[in-house]
């Protein structure tokens, strides 16, 4: 059973069609991408799942049905838009969203203990927010998205603003909670982290799904067009089944024509005399398969 | 229903244990004590406590009887002195002895005619007291019931046509207390819907409004909001009230001439059905626009919209206390901005139909149940909308 199951849904602001006819499916403990420039309506996305906005059709289950108050207790949400009571001790603070999420008073204090010291903030405990530095904020919206120990955690621009040192410590924890049998989600527009965690992944361009699968499937589909060669003589610029050749420090770029597999061009390399030192096949990146897409979908205005 | 009472308790303790909070909660009593104290302490410097004495050419008053009571409230009656001649009175004067003799003329049987000889104007209570010691020593073989009364004069009530109510023209509380209780109805719910706007305003502002949503429902946190702060604005007033309560009974024991002063049950009652769905739909009101503003300034700007009407009533005092059934003060008591200020005002001073208070009290509470659902409506359309306010349209619109 699917941990998020969204089917068709589609939501409108006004003369803005936000989300049109989404549809994907999030299994229990994968690390699950959800994609997509900004504005492309990845939020909107999140937040109908969390049912802070409900669609104007289709239908959302999370955790095995309907959103319910109950089901809040087990989701943990990092919003895009993070903020904390500036005005109160980070203690205080976190005490009170934590026992939101259905935690007694006693449990979330000890949790927050606990948490607090893992993410070295336990001697900032009784300053206020506003006194606290960005990266140290950022730990305790950490701290709230995880203390109630959720099934679920859903993360919007996680790396947003984050240096490179708070950024793998991220990364670190994702991991460690989807070792943990978690299921994660994780909304982005920075697709090559999505690269580096995601086993699944959706990308939503305009409010429409335009690409969603398994990671390595999908490069394996997108892959094969651009060949990387190196060869030691000359070579040929009439090659069959090129669409252009472009230079690439040492070497050739070649796009080759839809249909046309680099094995083929390997042949003609080889029939032709060219001597290889080295033939790649290039794997594309996240970002440009999307290029691509909506290249070839004519998605970009 | 745990996490309304947790947005509620939040709400609640996040602000009453604030400073600012405190300072405010407590100036209110701290200025009716220092009122009362400087009151209590001019009139102890200012008054004299030295007998005054008095000369009887009338022979009316051989054997005179001081008055039975030596204080009045907190402060000692002067002391009535004979002087067999008015040299020696005037000697008596003269050293500092005395404040003053009144002297009581040879035909004061005919005339009523005593002189005051005194270097300056004396205290209004000694000429009363002499005037208490003159009749009462005049009835000295009456039984003494017969001459307290006598003494005491009558207390005359002004008693409305067709109703128990009655009313003290003359009592400077009569009027003070239904007004200074829509001076601090104001203060109150300004207070508390000032905090309740910055509440919202500043969780959109801050964008923790987002964590907490999904934590909790819409409904529950505009509830949870509305109520605690709603107890923060009640808190206010309740601890405003005692403090006038109690600074009424020290005034009364300490100035006896307020001891007349009667509370008017029918303004009470008044008092609580007005007060309390006003505070409702004041607080629903607040919470509506902070949930469709987009940041703290454009809020209070547009909740003036809300707060100034409850004030207007002041401006048409005069109008109403002269006229408190005409159709200003009955427009004003069914309007619902503006009948919390003017309806328990009208209880003290004229005879309220029962249909006026129900109807005023009708259209709080339903205007109150509007507000309440415009707020939830507002909290479910735009809390999550930063930087774009939400339209009337858009709030009235079908959901």
């Amino acid at each position: 059973m699917s941990t998020i199951t969204v089917n068709q849904i589609s939501k409108r602001f006004g003369k803005q069609l936000a989300v049109d006819n989404a549809s994907f499916e999030v299994t229990p403990g994968e690390i699950f991408g959800l994609l997509g420039p900004n504005g492309a309506g990845k939020t909107t996305t999140l937040r109908i799942i969390l049912d802070i906005f409900k669609p104007d059709s289709g239908e959302v289950s999370v955790l095995g049905g309907k959103m319910t108050e109950g089901k809040k207790d087990r989701i943990g949400y990092l919003p895009e838009e993070r903020g904390l009571y500036q005005d109160l001790p980070l203690d205080h603070c976190l005490t009170y969203l934590a026992t939101l999420k259905g935690l007694s008073a006693h449990t979330a204090a000890n949790r927050i203990e606990i948490m607090l010291k893992r993410f070295d903030l336990y001697e900032h405990r009784k300053k206020k927010v506003k006194e606290l530095s960005k990266g140290m904020q950022q730990k305790a919206q950490l701290i709230i998205t995880l203390v109630h120990d959720p099934e679920l955690v859903i993360i919007d621009e996680p790396f947003s603003g984050l240096d490179p040192v708070n950024t793998q410590m991220v990364k670190d924890m994702l991991r460690e909670e989807s070792q943990r049998g978690k299921t994660i989600v994780m909304c982005t527009h920075q697709m090559h982290q999505v690269e580096e965690l995601s086993d699944r992944l959706v990308l939503i361009n305009k409010g429409k799904v335009v690409l969603y699968g398994r990671l390595a499937e999908i490069r394996r589909r997108y892959s094969g067009q651009d060949v990387i060669v190196h060869p030691l003589n000359e070579l040929p610029k009439d090659l069959p089944g090129i669409i252009r050749i472009e230079p690439e420090n040492s070497a050739f770029r070649l796009h080759l024509q839809q249909g046309v597999l680099p094995k083929d061009l390997l042949s003609h390399l080889v029939n032709r005399g060219v001597e290889l030192e080295r033939f790649e096949v290039r794997i594309p990146s996240l970002d440009e398969i999307f290029i691509q897409i909506v290249t070839s979908e004519g998605l970009i205005e | 229903m745990k996490k309304f009472w947790l947005v509620c308790k939040h709400e609640y303790l996040r602000h009453v244990l604030r400073k600012r909070f405190i300072m405010a909660l407590l100036s209110v009593p701290l200025t009716m004590a220092v009122i009362i104290g400087v009151g209590v302490l001019a009139a102890f410097v200012s008054m004299d406590f030295r007998p005054i004495g008095f000369v009887d050419q009338s022979g009316l008053f051989s054997n005179p009887q001081p008055l039975p009571r030596t204080s009045r409230g907190w402060f000692p009656i002067v002391a009535q002195s004979q002087f067999a001649s008015e040299e020696s009175a005037r000697q008596a004067l003269a050293d500092k002895e005395i404040q003053g003799i009144f002297i009581i003329a040879p035909d004061y049987w005919e005339t009523g005619k005593v002189t005051l000889v005194a270097e300056t104007l004396l205290d209004s209570s000694i000429y009363r007291d002499f005037e208490e010691f003159l009749i009462l020593n005049f009835l000295a073989s009456k039984p003494e019931t017969i001459r307290e009364r006598l003494a005491s004069g009558a207390e005359i009530v002004v008693r409305s046509t067709g109703t128990e109510r009655q009313l003290d023209s003359s009592n400077f509380f009569t009027f003070l207390v239904p007004i200074s209780s829509g001076l601090l109805f104001m203060l109150a719910i300004n207070t508390s819907g000032g905090y309740l706007l910055q509440a919202v305003v500043e969780e959109k502002e801050n964008r923790t409004m987002e964590i907490v949503l999904t934590s909790v429902s819409t409904n529950q946190l505009m509830i949870g909001k509305i109520i605690g702060n709603l107890s923060v604005g009640l808190s206010q007033l309740g601890i405003w009230l005692l403090a006038t309560i109690v600074g009424v009974i020290f005034a009364i024991r300490a100035f006896p001439e307020f001891s007349n002063f009667r509370l008017d049950p029918t303004f009470l009652w008044v008092l609580l059905v007005t007060f309390l769905p006003a505070f409702v739909m004041v607080s629903a009101l607040m919470a509506m626009v902070g949930a469709t503003t987009t940041e703290s300034r454009e809020a209070q700007q547009i909740s003036a919209l809300f707060t100034i009407p409850i004030g207007v009533p002041f401006w048409f005092m005069g109008v109403i206390m002269t006229n408190p059934n005409g159709p200003l003060a009955i427009g004003f008591s069914l309007f619902p901005l503006t009948a919390p200020v003017t309806l328990p005002l009208r209880a003290i001073l004229t005879n309220l139909p029962f249909w006026q208070i129900g109807l005023s009290v009708a259209l709080l509470t339903l205007f109150a149940a509007g507000a309440l659902w415009l707020a939830s409506r507002a909290f479910q359309l735009g809390l999550l909308r930063y930087g774009k306010k939400l339209s009337l349209r858009e709030l009235f619109q079908k959901a």
